[in-house]
């Protein structure tokens, strides 16, 4: 799967769980940046993003993640 | 030594001179003997315990580090974790636990072989317990490398200015702090005088004076009436947080005088529009702590069950967060009403985001404002637990206030005078920095003259309305 694929998809999943429609996915972006981004909802889009790409994630991956990148990043390398 | 003694404003300028003329290399040890003479200052004893959490932490940390088998890495965490929370599981509940088995067994005509118990708790053991498991974790976890000089270790878990109530610092901004060779940051020692003088402020002037009244409330709920109660329960979550705010503000003020930044512990609260906004703006670091090392990993392997395990998460990590607070049933049911607040909160988010960009409500100051009325509330509620000892008292408390009315109690009319002008300032400023951070500047004024106005009447208040012979800080009971 391509990059902008995985964001593409990404950004429909956080823009049904974080119920923002408009949102625009970046690499730089972080849950300061987004409103209703919080400890709540990022396990839900966790959650979201496992059943998506069929992938499981570690809880030592979720550290990790600082921004939208990283989680790409991580997504890449579990497909 | 506590940050309102008399002791400590000797022993601070002392430490403050010396640390900034020790050699930069050595620094670090000038803290660390101030930090545990600091410590042995309260209670000699105790520090066998800080000492032994510190051994054990460095140990363990450096064993996960050493070795590259995952399996073994997770073994020596929990034993360090285990090794650690064993004091204060003693300390903080055996007795509890056990003077609750005797009179149960007692109400049914059974012995049990241990008599009585009612232990000291070492002060700090609660927060400087929770910062070396959390470093034991981010070890673990990869996120910082183990500290190979033991002193350095030591100096993070008895770290004087937080030792005895947080804030609860992590490893990956403090251990950096101390081992960096800083030169002397003009700003942040002026910033730090700031905290001081604004952290005294709410702890004498607004957390100490409201004691005086709630004290006199909640110490004889019986010959009370509602009216009275409920002014103490409204009353109440100013005190804990010009309490543990202003204990806060002074503990980050003394750090940053000797050139170390340690994280935001408040964040204005009274303005949160909703309960999860309340929990991201009050006790910061404990809150953040929980949702590191408890909340995430428990809502991590929840996950699948999507909103019933966050909500399921969240219960339990609210419920550890009222027994870290105390062993008692009170704290419990503190926690479980948090947890409840907070899933109403979780389960309705979408919903409520949604109504609220259909109609912009979120800019309606009057929508706003009944956010943070009804979050006050919620938390005024919930901490009429926090106060009282058993749970009757607490559910006495509340049906005081719905059926028993009548005059309020004033007491010396002195105290609610004070306590209404201290609140107003207080929350005035509260009120300007969170609505309009560049404006109404007082401490920060360009003008000299404004600054040097503002400082004198702060410590003309202080000195006028202090109250002087208060008590402890309410959190080092915790």
């Amino acid at each position: 799967m391509e990059r902008t694929e995985i964001t593409n998809v990404l950004t429909a999943i956080f823009r049904k769980i974080l119920a923002k429609d408009t949102l625009i996915l970046s690499d730089n972006l972080t849950a300061n940046d987004v409103e209703n981004w919080d400890s709540l909802t990022h396990m839900l889009l966790i959650s979201e993003i496992e059943t998506e790409f069929s992938i499981k994630f570690k809880l030592k991956d979720l550290n990790k993640m600082r921004n939208v990148g990283d989680m790409i990043e991580t997504i890449i390398s579990k497909l | 030594m506590i940050f309102t003694s008399f002791n400590f404003l000797i022993f601070f300028p002392i430490l403050a001179i010396s640390y900034w003329a020790t050699p930069i290399k050595y620094r670090w040890v000038t803290l660390l003997v101030a930090s545990y003479f600091f410590y042995i200052n309260i209670n000699p004893v105790f520090v066998l315990l800080l000492a032994g959490v510190t051994l054990s932490t460095f140990i363990f940390t450096r064993l996960i580090d050493s070795t590259k088998i995952e399996l073994k890495k997770k073994k020596y965490m929990i034993i360090n974790i285990i090794m650690i929370l064993l004091p204060l599981f003693f300390f903080k509940y055996f007795s509890s636990f056990n003077n609750g088995i005797i009179s149960f067994l007692e109400t049914n005509n059974l012995r049990w072989p241990l008599p009585e118990i009612h232990l000291l708790l070492p002060v700090g053991i609660s927060f400087y317990t929770f910062m070396a498991i959390g470093y034991t974790i981010d070890v673990y976890n990869e996120e910082i490398e183990s500290e190979k000089n033991i002193g350095i270790v030591a100096l993070f878990i008895s770290f004087f200015p937080l030792i005895l109530s947080g804030p609860i610092e992590r490893a990956n901004n403090m251990l950096p702090q101390f081992k960096t060779h800083k030169t002397f940051n003009y700003q942040l020692f002026i910033q730090g005088f700031k905290f001081i003088l604004w952290g005294y402020f709410m702890k004498l002037v607004v957390a100490d004076r409201i004691a005086i009244y709630v004290d006199a409330i909640f110490g004889n709920v019986s010959k009370h009436n509602g009216t009275s109660l409920l002014m103490a329960s409204v009353l109440y979550p100013f005190q804990v947080y010009a309490d543990l705010g202003g204990y806060s503000l002074i503990a980050i003020g003394v750090a940053n005088i000797i050139g170390i930044k340690v994280m935001q512990n408040f964040k204005r609260p009274f303005f949160a529009t909703s309960i999860s906004e309340f929990w991201r703006r009050w006790h910061i670091s404990l809150i953040s702590w929980l949702t590191d090392y408890v909340y995430t990993p428990l809502s991590f392997a929840f996950r699948k069950y999507r909103i019933s395990g966050i909500v399921l998460a969240l219960m339990i990590t609210f419920i550890i967060s009222g027994i870290w607070h105390g062993a008692a049933l009170t704290f419990v049911a503190w926690g479980i009403m948090q947890g409840i607040f907070l899933s109403i909160d979780a389960l309705t988010n979408k919903k409520r985001i949604a109504f609220e960009t259909k109609f912009q409500l979120n800019k309606k100051i009057w929508y706003r404002f009944i956010g943070m009325c009804i979050t006050f509330s919620l938390f005024a509620v919930s901490q009429v637990f926090g106060k009282v000892t058993f749970i009757n008292d607490a559910l006495n408390v509340y049906l005081k206030i719905l059926t028993d009315s009548g005059p309020l109690f004033i007491g010396t009319p002195s105290t609610l005078i004070f306590i209404i002008a201290g609140l107003i300032l207080l929350l005035l400023k509260d009120f300007t920095d969170e609505f309009f951070p560049s404006k109404f500047l007082l401490f920060e004024n360009n003008f000299k003259l404004i600054r040097v106005l503002a400082y004198s009447s702060i410590i003309i208040i202080i000195l006028l309305i202090g109250v002087f012979d208060g008590g402890q800080f309410i959190y080092f009971q915790f």
